[in-house]
């Protein structure tokens, strides 16, 4: 190594072991691994993986598909950040969606004779409402009677989906849709402005805007401040006036209100009524995404658009490849384990 | 009064049956608790312990197989978590999903081949001196190996915890990791085998559900009992003993919206469906006042994992 | 030597893609496994026989893919490879299909069940009724408690048919016959189901039944238990050699055969086509060694008069579960009227939720 070599090696040595190594490393890895999946499962590696990154980003249908899973994922993510920002881990996004779309479908079948223009907020405010109601409710339970909010979440989150079967195979249930479980379909004013000519809709504005707005709140505010202080200690806050209690009740519903607005979406939007099967597992993947983004409100817009590319490219793995809809969580869940060992890693490297 | 006691007795031995594969969870999540680490990946552990067990079953004809490959699979899929927290130094509960996630949709694929497949059971004890017991015959005959073997295993856990000096190791890792260090113990090989253990109970219930409980493999379908599980384990104090009426009430609240149905009574099925959400969390409620005045019960290095979100 | 070589090759390659544009690629949407031994099983079997029936039929098919909007993905990514014939199996997928083929008016669309077509829609489906009928006619013969026991998924009218032609079928032998149902809420899942049905043998009764995806989980509780069990939608007599009665089964090929003709040489029409027990789309699977000789006859006699109209599976009087008249002797119930039917019949223990 002459000298001149050796600062520019030392230099990027440096930066390696920074994040933008460790984000290398880990795209590099998870490619590796990726491409081994679909090699072990005697499929042609390299083709399938440009077939799955065109399904997902190779046409403009294919890219506004991606879009419409994006949303959900945005907003849901979101819902799991702001509380972590707290030190909350909550789990709670499924539920919080299907309340939101419970609650904003009571608006809608409350009002559904109403012009356009009372019946969107109506629905919009009802979905907020119902989010942050399930948001609250964990919130509550570990203010006040010390019930660990990631338990309280997961289990909240059957019961959500539990009560909007109930909503749909009775009271609820559309007398003219032959005994199937499903909503009246949604008056046109009650379906969210969409994009061009496709299933991309305002949801997904809603996603970008709030990732935005939470992330000056959170980092630039005295709000914001006062919830860093309030988290690392509890008691120090409580002396400058900033009540603990008071913030967790505060995240978890802003998080369950974003959470409960993926919900009216994609009922209104995507499904055009309120039925089972509403969201498959954006709740977790939200979650999945939040961490991967380390909590960041901006760094997971970008993050959602990558995770919703992997979720709607998942056709493309069976209808050309004939592998099953199951192989696109095990590479949701294969990005996961290899940021969280890299990042981890990286993270111990810089302290020790 | 007779018919009253039969209807009692069915609902009590619907509720064991249904009871047994989260129960079995309880106990090994209790016990990698008890070490100061948590696993939410228990749900996925469970799933590919179901499939592992049906497919081996199915392939070799020997249901016994299967219940063993099913233990080895929840060891292997527990390995993950233990790489990342124990060796990554990840963040347990982010550690919990990923390896949910990845055993759900490991198992969902890998499992397809094998549905719809024929596997023999376990058998029950019909045919045997416990069926002819008088009264209590016709409740006992259809109990399968599987039952059988996780009642054992709460004795067995209570003697190891409590009775043992490997036993006491074992819970004061989960206090202080510094407590072990100071003994002249590594804590990190008892959190190790702590997570292998709640494998092994993982894919062994996975296996009571697939191979002994229904005969059959559909992806998902452990339908967040693992979940439950392990809020379960709070409800139960951490200790083998209340894991079984924990479980009972989990088992029971599932057998009991079913019964009602079947009695007429006029209740929304789905209403009734989140009874086993719902009563595991009343619990969890109202044992606030209990939790604050013993301390909880809760092993000390676990607290620090429920504040930490990194 | 070597020319020879080159205008084979490129003769083959002609012949290939000439072929290749013959070919008429189609698509089929399932809402669950295809090796369910039920349902879906139904469906890929019906592929299976297209493809061996049909020489220039290329197939695809998607497993698992649930009854909300991702289906319309599924189907337009289907469209735009190429698909042409596509059939949506699941009752769920109605409305999304149709928004699809609005988008691609030159597929043709062939959906199963339902009462909504559109100009490139139509809906194919089978009387499975009236083999539910004659299992329930098979049931009421072996019955020893009369009590029967039925595990169903939603209260949708398909589901409803079967229950209530189960039970008018072993009322038909037997008036004190009563049917238990329990409700699973969802299509497949299979604790939920075995847990059932030990509820309803606990409860008394000695033939099991259902409608969920898959009969294997009650037909092996059953067996498990020493019970009789009828199938639906597959033969799954293997799942209990002693004591399966019968099964009422589908046979979508022959169908879906002549779906795919028509889509080919346009003659089209955008209908509801039906196939009952004397088209054999649908049909009565062998019967068990539990069923006599005797009861095997009488079973297939009430055939015969099903088939040549004899005897109406939905003729009144029928009445309902409080005992109030239905369909009043002499009529008897149209297609549009079972394909909405909303009650249960009297012998009916269980509520409609």
């Amino acid at each position: 190594m002459t000298s001149a070599t050796q600062p520019v090696v030392k230099l990027t040595l440096r930066l390696l072991s920074g994040p933008a190594g460790a984000v290398l490393v880990m795209t590099a890895i998870f490619v590796v691994a990726t491409l081994a999946f679909f090699a072990i499962n005697g499929r042609e590696a390299v083709s399938l993986f440009q077939e799955m990154v065109m399904g997902a980003f190779g046409d403009s249908y294919s890219f506004s598909e991606t879009l419409v899973k994006t949303a959900p994922i945005l907003l849901t993510a979101l819902a799991v950040a702001l509380p972590a920002r707290l030190g909350l881990i909550s789990v709670g996004g499924e539920g919080q969606l299907y309340l939101g779309a419970l609650f904003g479908t009571g608006a809608v079948l409350a009002a559904v004779d109403q012009p356009g223009w009372i019946l969107m907020p109506l629905m919009l405010t009802g979905a907020m409402a119902g989010g942050a109601l399930w948001g609250v409710i964990p919130g509550l339970l570990k203010t006040r009677l010390g019930v660990n909010e990631t338990i309280s979440t997961l289990l909240l989150n059957y019961v959500g989906i539990l009560l909007v079967s109930f909503v749909v195979h009775g009271p609820w249930k559309n007398p003219n849709s032959l005994g199937w479980p499903a909503t009246i379909e949604f008056p046109a004013g009650a379906i969210l402005p969409q994009f061009f000519d496709t299933r991309v809709h305002m949801g997904l504005v809603f996603g970008i805007v709030a990732a935005v707005i939470l992330h000056i709140l959170v980092t630039r505010s005295r709000w914001g401040l006062g919830l860093q202080v309030s988290r690392s200690n509890p008691r120090v806050g409580a002396t400058a006036g900033i009540s603990y209690e008071r913030n967790v009740l505060i995240v978890m519903a802003v998080g369950g209100l974003l959470a409960g607005l993926a919900g009216i979406a994609e009922a209104s939007v995507i499904q055009n009524r309120l039925q089972d099967g509403l969201a498959s597992g954006y709740g977790m993947t939200g979650f999945l995404v939040a961490w991967l983004a380390g909590q960041h409100f901006l760094r997971i817009i970008p993050l959602s658009v990558l995770m919703g590319g992997l979720l709607a490219s998942a056709d493309s793995l069976q209808l050309y490849a004939q592998l099953p809809k199951a192989s696109a969580d095990i590479l949701q869940a294969l990005l996961f384990i290899i940021v969280l060992a890299v990042a981890s890693l990286w993270g111990r490297r810089r302290t020790t | 009064m007779e018919y009253f006691t039969t209807e009692l007795l069915t609902l009590l031995f619907a509720a064991l049956r249904s009871a047994t594969p989260v129960l079995a969870v309880v106990l090994g999540e209790a016990m990698t608790q008890r070490s100061g680490v948590i696993n939410l990946g228990v749900e996925g552990q469970m799933l590919l312990g179901a499939m592992t067990g049906f497919a081996v079953a199915s392939v070799t004809g020997d249901p016994w197989l299967g219940v063993l490959a099913a233990c080895f699979a929840g060891i292997a899929l527990s390995m993950v978590h233990a790489i990342l927290v124990l060796g990554c130094g990840a963040n347990q509960i982010a550690s919990g999903v990923a390896v949910l996630v990845l055993g759900s949709g490991l198992s969902a694929y890998y499992g397809t081949p094998f549905v719809g497949d024929k596997i023999d059971t376990l058998g029950n004890l019909n045919h045997t001196f416990v069926s002819d017991i008088p009264m209590l015959g016709q409740f006992l005959g259809p109990i399968t190996p599987t039952v059988l073997i996780t009642l054992l295993a709460i004795p067995a856990i209570s003697i190891f915890l409590f009775r043992t000096r490997t036993g006491l190791r074992w819970r004061s890792t989960g206090e202080s990791q510094d407590i072990t260090r100071n003994l002249g113990h590594n804590p990190m090989h008892y959190q190790l085998a702590a997570i292998a253990f709640g494998g092994l109970m993982s894919g062994f219930a996975g296996a009571a559900l697939a191979v002994d409980y229904t005969a059959n493999w559909v992806e998902g379908m452990t339908a967040g009992r693992g979940l439950v599980a392990v809020g379960l384990v709070i409800v139960a104090r951490w200790n083998p003993w209340y894991a079984l009426p924990a479980a009972l009430l989990f088992g029971a609240s599932e057998a009991l919206n079913l019964k009602l149905q079947s009695w007429g009574v006029n209740i929304s099925p789905y209403l009734l469906a989140t009874l086993p959400y719902m009563i595991p969390l009343s619990v969890l409620m109202l044992s606030y006042r209990g939790l604050r005045a013993s301390g909880g019960g809760m092993p000390a290095g676990l607290r620090v994992v429920f504040q930490s979100a990194r | 030597m070597k020319k020879a070589i080159r205008t084979l090759l490129a003769t083959s390659i002609l012949a290939i893609s000439v072929q290749a544009a013959a070919e008429t690629k189609v698509g089929f949407i399932y809402v669950g496994p295809k090796s369910d031994y039920g349902y879906n099983y139904a469906q890929e079997q019906g592929r299976i026989y297209l493809e061996e029936h049909m020489d220039d039929v290329e197939t695809v098919y998607f497993e698992n893919i649930p009854e909300n909007a991702d289906v319309q993905r599924v189907m337009e990514r289907m469209v735009r490879s190429g698909v042409e014939v596509v059939f949506p199996t699941s009752y769920g997928y109605l409305d999304h299909a149709l928004k699809v083929a609005e988008k691609y008016p030159d597929v043709h669309f062939a959906h199963s069940g339902g009462l909504k077509t559109s100009d490139n829609l139509m809906t194919y489906f089978a009387e499975i009724d009236q083999a539910m009928y004659l299992a329930g006619v098979a049931a009421g013969l072996t019955t020893g408690t009369n009590q029967l026991g039925f595990i169903a998924a939603h209260p949708i009218p398909q589901v409803l048919r079967n229950i209530n032609a189960f039970t008018r079928g072993a009322q038909s032998v037997n008036p004190e016959v009563t049917t238990s149902v329990i409700w699973t809420s969802s299509w497949s899942d299979p604790t939920r189901e075995a847990e059932a049905a030990e509820a309803l043998i606990s409860g008394g009764a000695d033939v099991l039944t259902g409608h969920v995806d898959s009969p294997i989980n009650y037909v092996q509780v059953a067996e498990r238990r020493g019970v009789y069990s009828v199938g639906y939608h597959a033969d799954a007599s293997q799942f209990a050699p002693k004591g399966w009665l019968v099964g009422a089964i589908w046979n979508w090929g022959p169908m879906m055969v002549n779906i795919v003709n028509s889509a080919k040489d346009g003659s089209w029409k955008s209908e509801h086509l039906r196939g009952d027990l004397l088209t054999e789309a649908a049909k009565l699977s062998d019967f068990g060694s539990a069923v006599s000789e005797e009861d095997q006859q009488t079973v297939l006699d009430r055939r015969e008069a099903i088939m040549n109209e004899e005897l109406q599976v939905w003729a009144g009087p029928v009445f309902g579960q409080d005992g109030k008249v239905i369909v009043k002797e002499g009529d008897t119930m149209t297609l549009e009227e079972t394909e909405k039917m909303d009650f249960l019949v009297q012998g009916v223990q269980g509520r409609l939720k």
